[in-house]
């Protein structure tokens, strides 16, 4: 139905996608799986328009077709569904469905009944159980993504690229989904599905392609396919560049949680860091490792369990207090949680600890100068490119936006540092430099926590590594009993164990 | 580099040649020194009000409550004075009305998360039910003491003592929100609430500081207002809500990322102000005036807007 000859597509020097050759076949489901940097994003822009081949065909029914624009693809079929697409929260399914596209008209009024059928018709084949005449505001996110669906296959989508698309849903709803993707299937739609749950490809895929540094590497299906053989095609990347000394193992125990719980963390959890050790938490998007961080901060409820800082209570009730309490903090997604990105340089790097750059201590007035001198240390430090300490911080590049935030604690000796996904969306060049700070942070005694769901990242920079699922850590790993497959295998769900 | 000037500067340019303009087209009643007086005194409490406004739109929020608090404080204000109360009494009794009813507003924006848009337009409401019920519908006038009617009016040194009002309200204001952390706080919230959060900002007292700050602000204007005129009614502070949120509007256009500032807002005041005296002096009938200051707001904001997707 579709297919793919020889894509090739370069960004400057880099191949992100060499020679790629597949088919989507009509009425499959096919998987596509590969680390992040792979090549799946670029592989699905091109499918979806939204970016051109510098060579290479795309055959839909046999035909020659050329994409100029995300258009183009919907004229042939196509609809790329991304995990949070968004709908109008106030409109039911029927009204979603229809969003631009022509109403029905009956004696110049939109016919209401006609969209109602056209789409019930539909729903009744791939999602019976799906209220059609309620706001999809009050749905579960498990029916959004039916509505998702349906949209796309009510408009005359007949190939669907599913990207992540039950990352946001609750484990036990993947099941339920897939079975509305199953039925979605027998029509005779075609489906490809980008997921980083590799279990929930082996169980649902018909088919899987592993893509490996913007190459297609390998082909499984059948017996075939299993979550062991897609990890061993996925490769370990590089090995691990172990350039941390692992820290000594008779370090006091800076930070110890005793049966944690919050209403995401739903098994207790329970750890030790120790100062100048690194622990990494991984695991799949979602999995709770964020939640753990959150409640180190003080920014999420803690249910029960407790927590002690250098020996003594630690119970904070908001981000304050664990800032007062020594603990630094380093949000995921800058845009959203970190950066002011209207504000300059100087005003970024001192709000955390304003009151530490008084003039005179008794008066709440930052002294300019102490301000700006302590910027240009702490930007010194992190190696950070900027022109004026008063530019504003939108203007800077992902990294050295990234080297800001962490330039906030650059001025202190934190206790417990907790960072969350630290090196999410910046180059190669800046990550390595944010690898080295964070080993710099540790060497300086704070016990480090670093969330990430890069396998290469938790392997090199961890003492230990920590393995979350579903809202629980399944494994501690040391150093030495970590692999990049172990890792794999442990994060993802139903399959506990390689052979 | 010229452009971003322009942007900068082309709303103060533009008051200048306002005033020029009228200064030309009617030279002695405009540009005289009594018509100045007159300006200042008429612009002092959309200035106070216009700054409490300003720092409630510095964390992203709006008080919709400003002119039922106004209202509300100089209504209970003479009232007490009916009763015998000294100024020195009254006087901050009426404040801490404004202070309590900001701080109300802020706990059902900060604690209660709703949106500031419905609570102090609610919470505005019951204010203006209790300014109505308290001065029974009737304009209060009687008892006052001429130490409070010296609050608004007379001069010092010469110059109306509104002018003075302005001059402090609006320097301790611009003060806390560009030297003091608390300041800090308040632009950090307006730029980024979660991430402000995150950084271990106490949010939820700074928020309800800056309602009960604009509260506080809100029934001063409302005071000040009284003295000058000597008489309340119970609505007299409610015209004064969209001229505020007008004159910071027009402010924000002079800073250079559209954030509110005490200075733009100051310059709002003055535009709106200038704009009103003038074309009543120069004889535009009213209701031109209004649709001329609503165009002008338009355009002031329009222009920013091209200005700044251009650099």
């Amino acid at each position: 139905m579709l297919e793919l000859f020889g894509i090739t597509k370069r960004f400057g020097a880099t191949h992100a996608l060499e020679d790629v050759s597949l088919s989507l076949l009509e009425g499959e489901v096919l998987g596509l799986v590969g680390h992040n940097g792979a090549g799946k994003s670029t592989l699905i822009k091109i499918i979806a328009g939204a970016e051109t081949p510098d060579s290479g065909e795309i055959r839909v029914d046999g035909q020659k077709l050329h994409f100029h624009s995300p258009h183009d693809a919907y004229a042939a079929g196509i609809r790329v569904i991304h995990q949070d697409a968004p709908l109008v929260p106030s409109f039911d399914a029927v009204e979603n469905c229809f969003l631009g596209r022509p109403y029905p008209r009956h004696l110049g009024r939109i016919d209401r009944k006609a969209m109602r059928a056209a789409i019930a018709s539909v729903a009744q084949e791939i999602a019976p159980g799906l209220p059609l005449d309620v706001p999809v505001a009050l749905l579960s996110p498990t029916e959004r993504q039916f509505v998702r669906l349906l949209r796309a296959v009510a408009d005359k989508g007949r190939m669907l690229i599913l990207d992540e698309p039950t990352a946001a849903l609750p484990a036990e709803d993947a099941e339920t989904f897939y079975d509305v993707l199953a039925r979605t299937r027998d029509r005779g739609t075609s489906i490809m599905l980008v997921s980083h749950r590799l279990d929930e490809i082996a169980t649902f895929c018909g088919r899987a392609v592993v893509l490996r540094d913007g190459r297609v590497v390998a082909e499984h299906k059948g017996a075939e396919l299993t979550v062991g053989n897609l990890i061993r095609s996925m490769g370990g990347g590089d090995a691990p560049v172990v350039h941390r000394e692992a820290a000594a193992g008779t370090a006091p125990v800076a930070l110890e949680i005793k049966g944690l719980r919050t209403s995401e963390l739903r098994q207790p959890i329970s750890l030790q860091v120790g100062a100048g050790e690194v622990v990494a938490l991984y695991g799949l998007a979602g999995s709770g490792r964020s939640h753990l961080l959150n409640a180190i901060w003080g920014a999420e409820p803690v249910r029960s369990g407790t927590m002690r800082l250098d020996g003594a209570a630690y119970a904070p009730r908001s981000p304050r207090d664990a800032v007062r309490a020594g603990v630094s903090y380093i949000p995921a997604d800058r845009h959203r949680s970190g950066l002011f990105a209207n504000l300059d340089l100087v005003f970024n790097k001192t709000l955390p600890l304003l009151s530490s750059y008084r003039g005179v201590a008794a008066l709440p007035i930052p002294d300019r100068r102490a301000e700006r001198s302590a910027f240009l240390v702490a930007a010194e430090r992190v190696s950070m490119a900027f022109n004026s300490p008063a530019q504003m911080a939108r203007t800077l590049s992902g990294g050295n936006q990234q080297k800001l935030i962490f330039s906030r604690w650059a001025n202190r000796h934190s206790k417990v540092m907790l960072l969350d996904e630290p090196t999410e969306g910046i180059d190669v060049m800046a990550k390595a430099t944010i690898k080295e700070i964070i080993s710099a942070i540790a060497a300086d005694g704070d016990a480090v926590l670093v969330s990430t769901s890069d396998r290469d990242e938790a392997l090199q920079l961890g003492d230990r590594i920590a393995v979350f699922r579903n809202g629980a850590i399944v494994k501690i790993f040391t150093r030495a009993e970590a692999s990049p497959e172990a890792l794999s295998a442990a994060a993802q769900a139903r399959e506990p164990a390689l052979t | 580099m010229t452009t971003i000037t322009l942007n900068r500067f082309g709303t103060l340019v533009a008051f200048v040649l306002l005033c020029v303009g009228f200064a030309i087209a009617a030279p002695q009643a405009f540009a005289s020194q009594a018509n100045v007086f007159n300006l200042i005194q008429q612009m002092a409490t959309l200035a106070i009000v216009a700054t409490a406004a300003t720092l409630v739109m510095t964390i992203g929020e709006f008080d919709l409550s400003v002119g039922f608090s106004a209202s509300l404080a100089a209504v209970i204000c003479f009232v007490l004075f009916g009763q015998g109360y000294d100024v020195w009494l009254a006087v901050p009794i009426a404040l801490l009305v404004g202070i309590v009813a900001g701080a109300a507003n802020g706990v059902l924006v900060a604690r209660f998360g709703i949106p500031s848009f419905v609570a102090t337009l609610a919470l505005g409401t019951i204010l203006s039910g209790l300014a109505f019920g308290i001065s029974g519908g009737e304009s209060l006038f009687r008892a006052v003491p001429d130490g409070f009617k010296a609050l608004g009016r007379g001069d010092l040194f010469g110059v109306p003592v509104l002018a003075f009002w302005i001059v402090a309200v609006l320097g301790v204001a611009n003060f806390v929100l560009t030297q003091t952390e608390f300041g800090r706080h308040l632009r950090a919230i307006g730029g980024n609430a979660q991430a402000a959060r995150l950084a271990g900002l106490p949010i939820v007292r700074d928020v309800i500081i800056t309602f009960a700050a604009a509260g506080g602000l809100a029934a001063l204007a409302g005071l000040l207002l009284a003295a000058r005129l000597g008489s309340v009614q119970h609505t007299m502070g409610e015209p004064l809500l969209l001229p505020a949120y007008a004159a910071v509007f027009i402010g924000t256009t002079a800073s250079p990322t559209g954030t509110p500032t005490v200075a733009g807002t100051l310059l709002g005041v003055a535009i709106t102000g200038v704009l009103v005296n003038g074309m009543t002096i120069v004889g535009v009938e009213p209701f031109i005036q209004r649709i001329l200051t609503g165009v002008i707001i338009i355009v002031a904001v329009l222009l920013r807007r091209i200005g700044r997707s251009a650099a």
